[in-house]
């Protein structure tokens, strides 16, 4: 259970969030909302930045540039919270890594300390799946729970960076196998399934989707006809770049590879608080569960029709019945 | 040489003549650092009459080196400056005592592992170091005074404690010798993990024949007192007198009228799984664990039994052996040795997720494939997979399940049996099945005992067994509960996807899962790995740091059969030369009271973890505490506390303490 007194939150939002998918932000921000946090803005917070891009060329600078966007939360004094896997691997990973090799620290501190910064390693940075699970737990969770789906079938994607390496995440030591992510979305009466390779990548981590999309997408088909196969009404996602592969990616798949696939994709892709939110009795205009039409220019790609269609049956009907 | 000797007999009131030996060690010491410069620096400090050098101090031309001095009358204390103390402390102190020193005015300073060991790359630094050891041990050679040796009578019995392979072995070479053997068993029967094998590389002979007649032979052994389903409970005394408690479970049948009919099984309505199967079989709640089970008493499992009395009427038990009022006996033994052979529990690969186990039903770990192949297992040796009990056409091992993993939730070394089991489980089912496909996956194949290599080389060669190096990064199933297996072939270079009917897991051998309750129980030592710890790791290996306790087989480390018999024989070797000799000695550093100074205050009494210290009425001192030499192992817990400093550690004086410090500053 939460403490009487609010927690505080600095909500890191990184790029795709805010570029692709600024929907994801809406989400989190109300959803939390309802849990009664409070989420602080990171002001000049930047890129993360990249594990795949900036970690591979050049350490050091990430590791700065990663600890420049901590110290922000820790001038806050609050920890950090990101909706990517992508950034909670970068922040996650220099927080622990500074912690342990004191002259690391010793070295990116010197580089900090020319813009006036330090980095102290007082604010961790979490990933709203573990806020949810861990700083809140399930049953605080469930006591905000007004409406359960009676009939959904979700394909629950976790993606690499949230729970690898093992060692630097906060799920004791478990990769191969986790389950938080499906005890949080079981809590909304969705079913999570189980399908082949639930653990293999989306697609586009490691820059693979800049460098050789083919190969990319190659990936994403996989595990694209994998959740098809298992009967997915949705697929749940708990990073922005994961969903940006799976949504655009199916778009993608359905013309690179038409003649490996039997019939296009179109399985609406949904990230976390969305699915959650709407359990919770938020408007889903507020969660960003807007029809495609209303949109212009911004995704999804693939139409969440479909999934509007369960809720209006399983939820809104429902809740006008009682 | 004698008359010699009687002169040269020291008091503690004679002014200290110390002799300082600094050994090279080969290169160990004289490479690093300036022996010649030690020994010149040694002869600056106070007290030191003779100082000199040698390659190795602990030869015969070096010990000789030492005894001339002392016989010379130049010195009347020793200080060598060598290796660590565990190894030749004792072959210096014999040197002194056959010049006619006590032995106990010798002092070693570590100067190897504490020195130029550590320090090998600054040899600077590890000069200093070595000078400040010399000057400690010098100091305190300065406060010695002469100890006389205990001598305590040695009980002529041993307590086994475990009864697979090792510990009937053990128990039967000391028994053989004519000393009295307790085999302490917990399980109701003997034979351990070999009774679940069916075969045994690399000659195919089959365990249980081989087996079973040892396991008579240590029922029927005159010498040897079987106590299984049993406990040691309690262990105290110290070598050649140690007072052991074993518990006695109840079995809940009386053995004598028990005439292991069978009636009572068929009829016990209980059924759970069985042990010995590793949950590929059933028992009964009344039940003898296997066929050939010694002694062969039946046991009622009281966790499992709802007490129905089926089994007790009088139509089904006629001889009326069941006694649901039997009681647990605790029996009190004393004996003069111990040795360990507790064995090992087999890895758990469940928190290995990737690999599927406890997941999908077709996959096993190598010990159930063994109990697939036994001829008197679940499946009388014909494998079947779990799923749908049909022959499998295709099986893959992976090797070093649990093993050689650097990373969370494995053991980092090697079980040294898995190659071998995994290459005759693959064999065996081969010379059965031809046409089956089996890969066995490894990272190297280990096949380093008697004939190993030879077995791994035909089983590649004329059985046409797949070994594909590479380690399975994760598994799957299919509807039909096929096991796809993705890995990499890493001398083709190519990753594989492929399909197989049965996935075998060829998981290690672990420490006992409750192995700290018998480290603390007989005050033996661990080491990294789990396994206990012997004395030394080449030289003593089947000794503890405890004596007269003794270690074998896989409680010390993974070893296969020859190796478990091998260290069976050496450990009641061991134990039957302490017993030999009727009595053995044992160092006096225990605490002395100086009546004088003590009140009486108990503190000691309550610090004392043995149970050492008394208080008694002393005529002429009143309430004052007193000290069960025997008992005490000198931990000095009640001198460091003892508010009027009434109490001194023989050998660690406060006065001998405080040279050394001040030596320091």
């Amino acid at each position: 259970m939460v403490e009487e007194q609010s927690r505080k939150y600095g909500l890191f939002l990184g790029c795709v969030i805010p570029n692709r998918y600024p929907f994801i932000e809406t989400s989190i921000r109300n959803v939390f909302d309802h849990l009664d946090i409070d989420i602080l803005d990171l002001p000049g917070a930047s890129c993360c930045p990249a594990p795949g891009v900036f970690r591979a060329f050049h350490i050091p600078s990430w590791l700065v540039i990663a600890a420049r966007n901590i110290s922000i939360a820790e001038e806050l004094g609050v920890d950090i919270v990101t909706g990517c896997n992508g950034c909670f691997g970068t922040l996650r990973d220099t927080w622990i890594e500074l912690q342990h090799d004191y002259d690391l620290k010793k070295e990116i501190n010197e580089h900090l300390s020319k813009i006036g910064r330090s980095f102290k390693g007082t604010s961790e940075p979490k990933h709203v799946a573990q806020v949810l699970y861990q700083d809140l737990g399930l049953d605080y969770i469930k006591d905000h729970i007004k409406h359960k789906f009676s009939d959904l079938n979700v394909a629950i994607h976790y993606g690499c960076h949230i729970a690898k390496p093992s060692d630097k995440r906060p799920w004791g030591g478990e990769c191969e196998d986790p389950r938080f992510l499906d005890e949080i979305i079981e809590l909304t009466g969705a079913k999570s399934l189980n399908y082949k390779d639930k653990m293999l990548c989306c697609g586009a981590g490691g820059s693979v989707r800049s460098a050789i999309k083919e190969v990319s997408l190659d990936f994403t088909r996989e595990k694209l006809t994998n959740m098809k196969k298992a009967g997915a009404d949705a697929i749940i996602t708990a990073c922005p770049f994961c969903h940006l592969q799976l949504d655009l990616g199916q778009f993608e798949v359905n013309n690179i590879f038409k003649d490996e696939i039997d019939e296009p994709f179109k399985i609406p892709v949904i990230y976390t608080t969305q699915l959650l939110g709407l359990s919770m009795g938020i408007d889903p205009n507020l969660l960003g569960l807007l029809k495609n039409h209303d949109l212009s220019g911004v995704p999804p790609f693939i139409s969440i029709d479909p999934f509007l269609n369960i809720v209006k049956e399983q939820l809104v009907k429902e809740e006008i019945k009682a | 040489m004698t008359e010699i000797k009687e002169e040269m007999k020291i008091t503690g009131n004679e002014r200290p003549k110390i002799g300082v030996y600094v050994c090279h060690c080969g290169v160990n010491i004289g490479g690093v650092v300036s022996v010649p410069d030690l020994v010149e620096y040694a002869k600056t400090l106070p007290n030191v009459k003779v100082g000199r050098e040698y390659k190795f101090f602990c030869s015969d031309v070096g010990q000789k080196m030492i005894k001339e001095d002392i016989e010379a009358g130049l010195i009347n204390r020793v200080v060598v400056a060598a290796c660590s103390p565990r190894m030749h402390e004792p072959t210096f102190r014999i040197a002194c005592k056959e010049a006619g020193l006590n032995q106990f005015l010798f002092e070693m300073a570590n100067i190897r592992e504490h020195s130029t060991w550590v320090h090998m790359k600054e040899p600077e630094g590890a000069y200093e170091v070595a000078k400040d050891h010399i000057r400690l041990a010098i100091a305190k050679a300065r406060e010695l005074i002469p100890l006389d040796v205990q001598k305590v009578s040695v009980e002529p019995a041993c307590l086994v404690i475990g009864g697979g392979i090792t510990g009937m072995n053990t128990a039967l070479d000391i028994a053989t010798s004519g000393y009295k053997v307790y085999l302490v068993e917990r399980t109701p029967t003997i034979g351990g993990h070999m009774a679940q094998l069916d075969k045994t590389f690399p000659t195919m002979d089959c365990s249980s024949c081989i087996l079973t007649p040892k396991m008579s032979e240590v029922s029927r052994k005159k010498n040897i007192e079987l106590l299984t389903y049993s406990e040691v409970t309690e262990v105290t005394g110290y070598v050649g007198n140690f007072e052991v408690t074993i518990l006695k479970k109840p079995h809940y049948v009386d053995p004598i009228k028990c005439t292991a009919c069978g009636i009572c099984v068929d009829s016990c309505p209980i059924t759970v799984g069985n042990e010995f199967e590793i949950g590929l079989g059933t028992r009964k709640a009344i039940y003898v664990p296997f066929p050939q089970a010694v002694p062969g008493e039946y046991t009622i499992d009281m966790e499992n039994c709802i007490e129905c009395g089926i089994c007790a009427r009088i139509n089904v038990c006629e001889p009326e052996a069941i006694k649901f009022d039997d009681k647990p006996e605790y029996l009190k033994v004393k004996v003069g040795t111990i040795v360990v052979a507790t064995g090992w529990d087999s890895y758990d690969p469940t928190e290995l997720k990737q690999y599927g186990y406890g997941k999908y039903p077709n996959v096993i770990t190598g010990l159930q494939m063994e109990r697939l192949l036994s001829s008197f297992g679940p499946v009388v040796g014909k494998p079947v997979r779990p799923s749908d009990l049909k022959e499998p056409h295709s099986i893959a091992f992976l090797q070093c399940v649990g093993s050689r993993n650097f990373r969370e939730g494995g053991n980092k070394y090697c079980s040294r049996v898995c190659c071998m089991y995994a290459t005759k489980q693959a064999r065996q089912y081969k010379e059965k099945h031809p046409e089956a496909d089996i890969y066995i996956f490894y990272m190297d194949i280990r096949a380093f005992g008697k004939g190993y290599e030879e077995f791994y080389q035909s089983a590649a060669e004329n059985y046409g067994i797949n070994y594909i190096r590479g380690r399975i990064a994760e598994v799957s199933e299919d509807e039909d509960h096929n096991i796809i297996i993705r890995s990499e072939d890493t001398l083709l270079q190519q990753p594989i996807e492929m399909k197989v009917d049965l996935f075998v897991l060829s998981t290690g051998l672990e420490p006992r899962a409750d192995a700290d309750k018998v480290t603390s129980l007989l005050r033996i030592q661990k080491s990294a790995d789990g396994f206990f710890m012997e004395a030394h790791p080449k030289l003593r290996p089947v000794d503890t740091l405890t004596e007269g306790i003794f270690i074998a087989g896989v409680a010390q480390g993974p070893k296969d059969i020859p190796d478990s018999v091998s260290q069976a024989k050496g450990a009641a070797a061991s134990a039957i030369t302490l017993m030999a000799q009727g009595e053995v000695e044992i160092e006096p550093f225990f605490a002395i009271i100086r009546p004088e100074r003590c009140i009486g205050c108990a503190m000691c009494v309550e610090n004392c973890a043995y149970g050492a210290i008394d208080i008694i009425d002393d005529r002429r001192f009143g309430k004052i505490a007193e000290v069960n030499e025997a008992l005490c192992k000198g931990c000095g817990a009640c001198s460091g506390n003892c508010r009027c400093s009434a109490i001194d550690i023989k050998g660690f004086s406060a006065e001998q303490i405080y040279s050394i410090i001040t030596g320091r500053m």
